[in-house]
């Protein structure tokens, strides 16, 4: 068990928009982001002595920007120590908030800016993003001479849970109207119109059983956050978002190789977390499960101990992850709603979910929201990764 | 225009012998003298207890469907022309070692979960033949 526990917290987070932005650089995303992020923590830009980008992964060019300080010079970061990329694909959020943590902790570092920006949704063409989605991850001696690519890892595990579970089209469907509940409320969002489950199963099919609408569309976008030491946070924020506990597993690289892909290592992972933080599923008022695609979501839900296995897909149908229900889930629409940014999804998540627990969320604010379990997955569902934060320390 | 070729595996040294040996129809997975494990993608090492002692044994090519898809639509370039098409994990009889494969010889409609079936070999181009699999002769 780590020492982290209560020792850091985030204090500002900021974000643009998820869109189709064709003349705009995707520099600009991870610009805006980040001095929403440092005015929302209310510190001078000088107080940054850490700049952590994340990677982009629709252009090598831009990519080397980050990883070469453009976002501390354009930012006129004054006191920056080091610029260093820290990428895991979509975990890389999540692996980031520990890896900052950890530096704070230790006291190699006081004020980081983690900062995320791609260009996704113009950066390339619709082809373009599946061809890339098919070697990205994807081991170019063991699947990509067979035709995988991510619709059809996900329909892979979607194909095993059903087999297992018994869950439907609908339940699966139903997760996808959750998500779109909550980006109504989410001026954030790209996809803000109401969904029913009967548009979703009469979407057109990807790969059995997968259908477009239980798919992520790519976008541009961006967003950060702020992490100092929790002493530090007391003195600049009323409700600082303290890091409680950490879990996370890597299962496999290539995505034949994991034995269980209807259910990961997201149950190790998630007890990690959780007894790190002294708390349980009970105890969560948020759930900020990584979407991209309904089984994900579902997998996370269920192995997180907030239903037995099978039963996610009916407490979905019934409302309760909805706004207003029982225990809320994936608040920002997730990126089947908000839509997907690359690593950024993930960052949206994390964002999100430091958000609702300072109270900021506007329409879809969670009441009272003291604590929340964030999770984030990166490639082919490589490696699961669980925080739990919240606004006081257990 | 003319469909993008399709990718060939990137050949890790130590895996050769598996893709020579596919070239000559012979389906072939490592074995682990010491600890008695089967291993599959080919490793350096053992995976399992990290031992060297690794050596190729003829597999017997059956296995069952762990799971499947079928790719109707949006398949990267190269297998556009190719859909529908199925991708499956399937799990050898050795040990229940997983591979990602294509399910072919039947239709795509008829391919289940837990199906057994048998290894054939597909001809990818002169230096590469692809071992896939076939619902199992009854």
């Amino acid at each position: 068990m780590s020492k982290l526990k209560g020792k850091v917290a985030i204090v500002g987070i900021g974000e643009v928009p998820t869109g189709r932005f064709p003349e705009t650089a995707a520099i600009y995303h991870g610009m805006a982001s980040a001095k929403m992020a440092i005015r929302d923590a209310g510190i001078d830009k000088d107080e940054i002595d850490y700049v952590m980008p994340t990677g982009a992964l629709y252009s090598p060019a831009f990519n080397t920007e980050l990883v070469t300080c453009r976002i501390a010079e354009e930012l006129g970061l004054k006191n920056v120590k080091k610029n260093c990329q820290i990428f895991a694909g979509g975990s890389s959020s999540t692996c980031a908030l520990e890896i900052a943590a950890a530096l704070i902790y230790s006291g190699a570092a006081s004020m980081i800016l983690f900062v995320h920006a791609d260009k996704l949704g113009t950066g390339v063409t619709a082809q373009g993003a599946i061809d890339l989605f098919s070697t990205a991850g994807i081991s170019a001696e063991w699947e990509v001479p067979y035709g995988q690519h991510y619709s059809a890892v996900t329909a892979l595990s979607t194909m095993r849970y059903m087999y297992e579970t018994g869950c439907t089209d609908e339940h699966m469907a139903a997760v996808c109207v959750s998500n779109r509940k909550w980006a109504e409320l989410n001026p954030n969002a790209f996809f803000r119109k109401p969904l029913t489950i009967e548009e979703v199963v009469k979407s057109k099919m990807l790969s059995t059983p997968l259908r477009a609408k239980q798919s992520n569309m790519l976008f541009d976008g961006g967003a950060a956050f702020i992490v100092t030491s929790a002493e530090r946070a007391r003195d600049l924020v009323e409700k600082p978002v303290y890091l409680l506990g950490e879990g996370g597993v890597v299962t496999h690289f290539v995505y034949s190789q994991e034995p269980d892909v209807s259910r990961f290592g997201w149950a190790k992972a998630g007890r990690m977390a959780f007894e790190e933080a002294g708390l349980t599923a009970a105890d969560m008022d948020l759930a900020e499960i990584y979407d991209s695609y309904p089984i994900f979501q579902i997998i996370g839900f269920e192995e997180l101990g907030f239903c037995k296995r099978g039963e996610a897909g009916e407490i979905f149908l019934r409302g309760e992850t909805w706004p207003g229900g029982r225990i809320p889930c994936t608040t920002n629409g997730g990126m089947l709603s908000q839509g997907h940014t690359g690593a950024g999804g993930s960052v949206a998540l994390l964002v999100e979910t430091a958000r609702q627990l300072m109270g900021k969320a506007g329409d879809r604010q969670v009441p009272n929201a003291r604590f929340a379990v964030e999770t984030a997955v990166g490639g082919t569902y490589m490696d699961a990764q669980v925080s739990i934060l919240g606004t006081e320390i257990p | 225009m003319d469909a993008p070729k399709k990718p060939v595996p990137v050949v890790n040294p130590w895996a050769k012998p598996f893709w020579d040996a596919a070239k000559e129809e012979r389906f072939i997975i490592q074995k682990c003298t010491d600890c008695g494990k089967y291993i599959f993608y080919p490793r350096i090492a053992c995976p399992h207890c990290f031992s060297d002692n690794v050596e190729w044994v003829p597999a017997s090519g059956r296995a069952t469907v762990y799971t499947y898809t079928v790719v109707e639509s949006n398949a990267p370039s190269a297998f556009i022309a190719d859909m529908p098409y199925v991708v499956a994990v399937v799990r050898l009889e050795e040990g229940g070692v997983q591979m990602l494969t294509n399910i072919v010889g039947c239709k795509p409609e008829d391919v289940r979960c837990d199906m057994p079936v048998e290894v054939v070999f597909e001809q990818l181009n002169d230096d590469f033949k692809l071992p896939k699999f076939r619902p199992a002769a009854k």
